[in-house]
């Protein structure tokens, strides 16, 4: 009887998320699985399309790229930003002072809306008159044309997501290194241990469960990255920063072609469900947990 | 006083609330209630809707409802509120979406409450504007403004370096508008032209030169053909080679018009819509024709419209909407948009209320009534968000020398040559419905 209230009392707590999984989260992918069997303009009536929407993404050079593009700023940013949150947050945690100061600081970019950071970023790599070459030019460095250049677009706004982004990592990884036991580094510098085993031996073990949480909401964060780089470089130059979201939205919502865009879902989906998957597989080995 | 609030009471309370959220979400305006929408990005612009309402509820004695969009998020809201039921009675729609919308079936053809209204004179309107608001043969919408492309110029600059003030009537050749901007060059101080590199910006030059984006049956891509690619090349030209304009800094921000606000561009290539904006620069300017190619000067014609959508229902509902829908767009309204400065009206009798600065102002109606010069309705396909898009990948890094005229057309064509054949399938399947 008391389990049975146990179990009805957690079923309870459980079920606004779960009405919210089902309805915001399950009930549209199971909707795309239909749509992507349709070809539909949202006003005439939908035909059946089979998997014609699928053999479209094959032959589609934007969708490669879009792929492509999206794969190089999760591949890049997602390492770039944990390693910026890691430093910051050992930084913050050795004491620096003023810490509470500091932190809101370093948690500003990621407070602020991304449209604003984007526009302020846009002002900074204006290639001759903006602070980013201005700042390369004091060390002699002729600065590309960062939004317009086919190498430096990307580059430009990965850099620019690390520093929007680091703030929630660094908070993470902080909570982290604040749970690790002190007795562990006790007895580690009784034994005679240098900083940097005791790093790697002491805090990335203890810190691997927070490491591993940052890992994979990065790794989706990064796989639907679309507002800052529809903001500050629409796609271009050509497509070298069009991202897969980008690319859906415009089959879906201003090309009209809802079974496509909806083909297209499912395939970023089942990538975020592979990856995150693998990541997973991983994490038995990888990932240390205090029991 | 404090009330203590019981734990039943709160959640009776919380129900009601929500109940009541709910219903103010899902209800709709009145019926009776003209409902309209219309994209508006600025304080200006609201001025001019709000006017435009107090002159709907004088003239139908009804409440006006608008719904304001900013212009870049607007095509996707009203889709939302069309598939949803939820649109308004009448809609604004740019003319190069009116293909879009008719073929998908969401606005519905206006022509028999055309031929039912003996009030109403179609003939009133520019006929560039009844093609723009056309598609397959039926009229969609009825324009609310309609303009060609022309060159604004600022005097101030011409006359500091001695040049000549051009021709307010005749347009100037291609190769004085070249020299002239070569002249008025002082790289990283002044130049000589401004314009948005994009499509929308370069079909002006295909019509001048004769050329086109399409065939005339619009079932291939002609930008590879030899008018065309001379169009793209001198207007790439002047970026690349020339470097008469002022250097890209980014392809979202770049704008033409704050290009030429900054007082240091001599010649700007834009539509009189920006003659509202214009008039805040700090310095003399006037408009001119567009500089005419081997074909003349024959600058893309843009223009606006309203629409009915087909979830309209007949009866009152649409009574109502065809009602709206004449005010919206009859010379009292077009007066007041066209006082405002806004652009120049779709209808030959509010033209005179388009009124000066800038001094030339009046060649806009000369061009649309063939006493000028002369205007290349904006030829588009059903399917142009894909075509724009298509074109905004390679076309923009013409302009930054990142790759040759000849290599980006080279490269798009085999996907414009689909984009047109599933236009042309398109138009087939609606032809086919119109029985």
């Amino acid at each position: 009887m008391w389990r049975r209230r146990e179990a009805l009392t957690a079923w309870l707590f459980i079920l606004p998320s779960l009405i919210g999984f089902l309805i915001f989260t399950a009930g549209p992918v199971v909707a795309a699985g239909a749509i992507s069997l349709l070809n539909w303009n949202l006003f005439s009536a939908p035909t059946w399309a089979g998997l014609h929407n699928f053999a479209r993404l094959g032959p589609d050079p934007t969708f490669w790229a879009a792929l492509g593009n999206t794969a190089y700023f999760t591949l890049v940013s997602v390492p770039l930003t944990i390693l910026v949150s890691l430093v910051l947050a050992l930084l913050l945690n050795q004491g620096l002072q003023r810490i509470a100061v500091f932190r809101s600081l370093l948690l500003l970019p990621y407070a602020t809306i991304t449209v604003a950071v984007a526009f302020v970023w846009i002002w900074l790599y204006i290639p001759h008159d903006g602070l980013v070459n201005a700042v390369l030019g004091w060390f002699g460095i002729d600065g590309p044309s960062w939004l317009i250049s086919d190498t430096w677009a990307m580059p430009a706004l990965i850099l620019m997501s690390v520093w929007k982004s680091f703030g929630f990592g660094m908070v993470v990884f902080l909570a982290g290194l604040q749970a690790i036991p002190q007795q562990l580094y006790e007895a580690g510098r009784v034994d005679g241990t240098s900083p940097w085993n005791s790093f790697r031996h002491i805090t990335l073990p203890m810190l691997s469960p927070a490491l591993f949480f940052v890992i994979v909401t990065s790794v989706i964060g990064s796989f639907q990255v679309f507002d800052q780089a529809l903001i500050m470089t629409n796609g271009g130059p050509g497509t070298r920063t069009t991202t897969l979201v980008m690319y859906i939205y415009r089959t879906g919502f201003e090309n009209y072609d809802q079974g496509y865009a909806a083909a297209q879902s499912l395939v970023l989906f089942a990538f975020i469900v592979l990856i995150t998957t693998t990541q997973f597989l991983f994490q038995r080995r990888l990932v240390h947990y205090d029991n | 006083m404090h009330t203590k609030l019981s734990r039943r009471s709160f959640l009776q309370m919380t129900g009601v609330a929500g109940i009541g959220l709910a219903a103010g979400c899902s209800s709709g305006p009145s019926s009776g209630t003209a409902t309209w929408s219309m994209w508006s990005s600025s304080a200006a612009e609201k001025k001019v809707w709000a006017d435009f309402g107090k002159y709907v509820e004088q003239q139908l004695k009804v409440k006006s409802i608008a719904t304001l969009t900013p212009s870049p998020g607007y095509p996707t809201k009203l889709d939302l509120q069309l598939v949803s039921g939820t649109a308004s009675l009448v809609t604004a729609l740019n003319g190069t979406l009116i293909p879009t919308y008719a073929a998908r079936g969401a606005h519905r053809p206006l022509d028999d409450l055309i031929a039912a209204d003996p009030d109403f004179h179609l003939d009133d309107f520019y006929e560039t504007s009844r093609k723009i608001s056309s598609f397959n043969g039926r009229t969609y919408a009825i324009g609310f403004d309609v303009a060609p492309t022309v060159m604004y110029y600022n005097k101030d600059l011409l006359k500091k370096q001695g040049v000549p003030l051009p021709s307010r009537t005749e347009p100037m050749s291609w190769a004085t508008f070249r020299d002239l901007a070569k002249q008025l060059t002082k790289p990283g101080e002044q130049y000589g032209f401004t314009c948005a590199p994009a499509i929308d910006d370069l079909v002006s030059w295909i019509y001048c030169a004769g050329g086109n984006v399409m065939s005339a049956d619009a079932g291939r891509s002609t930008l590879g053909d030899p008018e065309a690619m001379q169009a793209l090349q001198f207007v790439i030209d002047l970026f690349v080679k020339d470097q008469v304009t002022p250097p890209i800094k980014n392809l979202v921000t770049e704008n033409s018009l704050s290009n030429f606000l900054q007082g240091n561009v001599a010649f700007m290539q834009n539509g009189p819509w920006q003659v509202v904006n214009a008039r805040k620069a700090t310095f003399d300017w006037d408009i001119i024709p567009f500089p005419a190619g081997a074909a003349g000067s024959t600058p893309r014609v843009s223009g606006s419209s309203f629409a009915i959508p087909s979830g309209v229902r007949e009866g009152p509902q649409l009574d109502l909407a065809w009602k709206l829908l004449k005010t919206l767009t009859s010379t009292g309204a077009l007066d007041i948009y066209a006082k405002a400065g806004r652009n120049n009206p779709a209808r030959l009798s509010a033209g005179s209320a388009f009124q000066p600065p800038p001094d030339n102002l009046g060649i806009v109606r000369d061009i649309l009534a063939g006493k000028l010069a002369g205007g290349h309705a904006f030829d588009v396909t059903t399917n142009w968000n894909q075509v724009k898009q298509l074109l905004g990948q390679d076309l923009p890094r013409t302009f930054l020398g990142q790759v040759t005229v000849a290599d980006a057309i080279h490269g798009l064509t085999p996907r414009l040559d689909v984009l047109m054949r599933q236009h042309l399938d398109t138009v087939r399947q609606a032809t086919a419905r119109k029985g």
